[in-house]
């Protein structure tokens, strides 16, 4: 039984050999420059804008009109691309919530709970009119903050104590946090102007003032700032260092003497805090309210965006935008071309394909070349 | 004798570097085929394009005389090729049947099940099949991975550095093993730092330095000086030397108790100490305790009992942080899961501890040109090779050129105790020596040192006293120069004495 094994093997190892390889052989690579970077991450947004194109070509929006769609809606008039800024501005800190969370390698997928508990601990402040009215914004973001690390610090100790998966755990709390909201707004906290299910409107010094270009307010530098602020700590500092350790090898980081449960739970907190000013910014940037429906989509979004961004603050700002955009052009889509949301989604998911496939270039030579 | 394997002429480079430069390399049927090389040589580079994991740019691969060319690893195991790598590859949550079911799809369970009980009987050793992979000690997850190859029917059988994690025991057996595969016909590649494997358990040995071949030969009338000369250029003689200047008590273990638990022996009533100047060897048969010691030491585990004092304090609740700051320094057992990162750059993985001693900044500015250089500076003190940029990953350094990169860390500051588990696990003999001469430095600094190792000629070589480690506890000490044939029975008496 050996004998003929052996033979079996002997005759395919001397099958006739190809002058190249049709599958090539993956090497990886030692390191990835810059510009091989920005090269693979063009070419993959390209094939994917390619493949968009295609797509709705295929469901009847003709590629020349899409051309101008794109550019009548976001970038034509000050009007579009305020919009467009706009829309941005929250889809920058969901971006950031999430990604903070991903590099400690915890999976929150919690982020509209905690927006929800963002907005309802600011809103509080609103209407109860807590603190003197200079202070008043400041004491909504702190609440906002408050609020967020509040939802996701359970979902924090039952993962670093007991081992819980925080994927079940956040998320389930999405829900729990949207029946509180609907308990509020049903009830107690309803507008009593309109008696419509959303708080009352917030007073001028509970708004983020407008930046008097367009619609804009200061939702959009806030939003910059809290970026930038990021991008410092997690590429600069000593906590960003020590975070990459820790999600590269979490035994090691410990062996070195490295905090690592102090370290990804101070993560983790951020990451709910952050998620809780993405309900204040909402809210007090742009509905000037809390209504019932101001987080729906976020969570979606904001994954896609930390990882369009690659967990990079500077990333998630341009993800955000290519974001917007891709919302605005959607909406338009949809209302003159009757396109259905359903492709504008699908589009969206080819992006992120596509930038996810071309990390694959980044790690890997591939090697055509056979021995000669 | 046929031709089973035969690399003619072979170039491999990653990126501007030759790992390999007209490498020739013949493996007959029939023999066990040594190929030495020191750290960085390129050997697991030229096993894996004989695997088919790298594709040589110049030169090619032969099987029985043929030219071919392999389409990657599952294409080498249809050719019959089959490498057992120094990093094994096994899912730790399969269990061992599929493990081997997932090196050979497309064939039914029962069969391999039963083929691979077969096979095991035929070789002299019994794996449990349900049992999870990562479960397995160290020794039954490498005979997985050789019966994974085996069942491929692999008739050229490439073994990257086995016997790095093994015990000498357990060493012996395999070498018995890979005898019966050449008795029955296959090639056998044995890629090994250990000269007298080569010397005792080849039919002919390879040598490569720096990408090159340098020599082919057979064992026959070579001694360990001439194939360490034909290694590393040079010869290399290590000598036992005693401390001249033994201090005070550094650190003190009383009583030390660990809960065992499932496949984790406790530790029961462990007493030692060590004192400044001097190199304690542990010494023990593998698996009696050495590495829940290491991680009693390293502050990883909380002993359950018992007390550690260093430099009069207690220090049994202290974390790592707080001993590595009290000036203790761990040269791990387990590289890649203690000692680095692999994702991240040498630098990072160098500039850690001077990053938590505050070296480079505080907490909201981290200097990393200066940790950089730092690191540039170390890697070149330490002859750390294969670094060709700061910003390199870990991951690719060559086994032995990451064993030196933690040390280049753990000898950076000032140290008191120094914690080696089996340092020159996997480095050329040059490293080793080398290593060893840091770890003597160190002693003659007045730190005190804990070396746990399995191999009793390296705690002879450097130990001023021994402790024998038997089921969890110091079943006998003694002072150098010491009978090692008394060490020997200390090891095997269970502490029962
Ligand atoms: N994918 C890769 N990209 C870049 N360089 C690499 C890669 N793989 C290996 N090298 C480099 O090639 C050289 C040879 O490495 P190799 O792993 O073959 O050494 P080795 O002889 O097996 O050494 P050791 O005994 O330490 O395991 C090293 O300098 C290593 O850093
Ligand atoms: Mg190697």
């Amino acid at each position: 039984m050996a004998t003929t094994e052996n033979l079996s093997l002997r005759e395919r190892a001397t099958k006739p050999r190809p002058a190249f390889r049709l599958v090539p052989l993956l090497e990886p690579r030692q390191k990835v420059g810059e510009t091989r970077r920005i090269a693979v991450y063009a070419a993959s947004l390209g094939l994917a804008a390619l493949l968009s194109v295609l797509l709705l070509a295929v469901s009847g929006v003709p590629p020349s009109d899409l051309g101008t769609e794109i550019a009548a809606t976001a970038f034509s008039s000050p009007r579009a691309l305020g919009s467009v800024l706009a829309q941005m501005a929250p889809l920058v800190v969901a971006g950031l919530a999430t990604a903070i969370a991903f590099r400690a390698n915890f999976w929150n997928i919690g982020l509209e709970g905690q927006m929800i508990l963002g907005a309802i601990c600011a809103t509080a402040i609103a209407i109860f009119d807590i603190g003197p009215e200079a202070l008043r914004l400041p004491l909504m973001m702190l609440a906002a903050c408050a609020g967020g690390m509040g939802w996701i610090a359970g979902p924090a100790y039952l993962r670093q104590k007991l081992g819980v998966s925080e994927v079940i755990t956040t998320l389930l709390l999405n829900y729990v946090a949207f029946n509180l909201l609907l308990h509020l707004l049903y009830g107690g906290w309803k507008d009593p102007v309109s008696s419509f299910p959303h708080s009352e409107q917030y007073e001028a010094v509970e708004r983020l003032p407008q930046l008097g270009w367009q619609t804009l307010t200061w939702a959009l530098p806030f939003a910059g700032i809290l970026a930038a602020a990021l991008w410092w700590i997690l590429s600069a500092s000593r906590l960003g260092y020590l975070l990459d350790l820790l999600s590269a090898n979490r035994d090691m980081a410990r062996a070195v003497g490295v905090p690592v449960a102090g370290l990804s739970l101070a993560a983790i907190l951020a990451s709910g805090a952050v998620a809780g000013l993405t309900g204040f910014v909402i809210s007090a940037g742009i509905e000037g309210r809390m209504t019932q429906d101001f987080h729906v989509g976020y969570l979606f979004n904001g994954v896609l965006i930390a990882f369009l961004g690659r967990n990079h603050p500077l990333g998630v700002v341009i993800a955000a935008f290519f974001m917007a955009v891709l919302v605005q052009v959607g909406q338009s889509l949809q209302v003159f071309f009757g396109t259905p949301f359903s492709l504008v989604r699908l589009t969206q998911a080819i992006f992120i394909i596509c930038v996810a496939g071309s990390e694959f270039f980044l790690t890997y030579r591939m090697n055509f070349r056979s021995a000669s | 004798m046929t031709t089973g394997l035969a690399l003619r002429s072979v170039t491999k480079r990653f990126g501007g570097f030759a790992a390999l430069e007209e490498v020739d390399f013949v493996a007959h049927g029939g023999e066990v085929h040594a190929l030495l090389g020191e750290n960085g040589a390129g050997k697991s580079t030229l096993m894996n394009v004989a695997c088919g994991i790298y594709a040589p740019d110049e030169g090619r691969v032969e099987i029985d005389g043929k030219a071919v060319s392999i389409a990657g690893a599952r294409d080498a195991a249809a050719r019959g090729i089959g490498m057992v790598h120094q990093h094994f590859k096994l899912v730790p949550a399969f269990s061992v049947l599929d493990n081997i079911l997932l090196f050979n799809p497309g064939r039914p369970a029962a069969e391999v099940g039963a083929e691979a009980q077969r096979l095991a009987a035929r070789i002299g050793f019994d794996l449990p099949l349900e049992a999870r992979a990562g479960t397995l000690p160290v020794a039954e997850q490498q005979r997985l991975e050789i019966l994974k190859v085996l069942i491929g029917g692999a008739r050229i059988v490439i073994l990257d550095e086995p016997t790095a994690v093994l015990s000498p025991e357990e060493g012996t057996a395999l070498m018995g093993l890979i005898r019966g595969l050449a008795d029955e016909g296959a090639a056998v590649i044995l890629v090994t730092h250990k000269l007298h494997e080569a010397l005792h358990h080849s039919d002919r040995i390879t040598v490569l330095r720096q990408g090159r071949t340098i020599a082919e030969t057979t064992p026959e009338g070579m001694n360990p000086a001439e194939l360490t000369t034909l290694i590393v250029g040079e010869q290399i003689v290590e000598e036992p030397e005693l401390s001249s200047h033994v201090g005070e008590r550094v650190i003190w273990l009383n009583g030390v108790e660990l809960a065992g638990d499932a496949g984790r022996r406790g530790l029961t009533g462990l007493d030692f100490q060590v004192r400044a100047g001097e190199i304690y060897g542990v010494a023990g048969v593998a698996g009696n305790g050495q590495s829940e010691l290491a991680e009693v030491l390293m502050g990883l585990a909380r002993p359950t009992g018992g007390t550690v004092w260093m430099d009069g304090e207690n220090i049994t609740e202290a974390g790592p942080a707080g001993r590595r700051r009290a000036g203790l320094a761990c040269i791990p057992v387990d590289r890649y899961r203690h000692g680095l990162a692999g994702r991240l750059s040498v630098a990072d993985n160098y500039a850690v501890n001077g990053v938590l001693a505050g070296r480079y900044g505080g907490w909201m500015w981290l200097n990393r040109a200066k940790a950089r250089a730092r690191a540039r500076e170390a890697v070149e003190e330490f002859d750390v090779q294969g670094v060709r940029g700061m910003g390199q990953r870990a991951a690719l350094l060559s086994g032995g050129n990451a064993q030196k990169l933690v040390i280049a860390r753990e000898f950076e500051g000032e140290t008191r105790v120094v914690l080696a588990h089996s340092p020159s696990r996997g480095l050329d003999v040059r490293a080793g020596a080398a290593v060893h001469a840091r770890l003597r430095a160190a002693r003659d600094a007045g730190a005190a040192v804990i070396l746990i190792s399995d191999d009793l000629d390296e705690i002879l070589l450097l130990s001023d006293r021994i402790g024998v480690l038997s089921d969890g506890r110091m079943a006998a000490e003694f002072t150098a120069p010491a009978d090692r044939a008394e060490i020997g029975r200390a090891m095997v008496s269970h502490g029962d004495d």
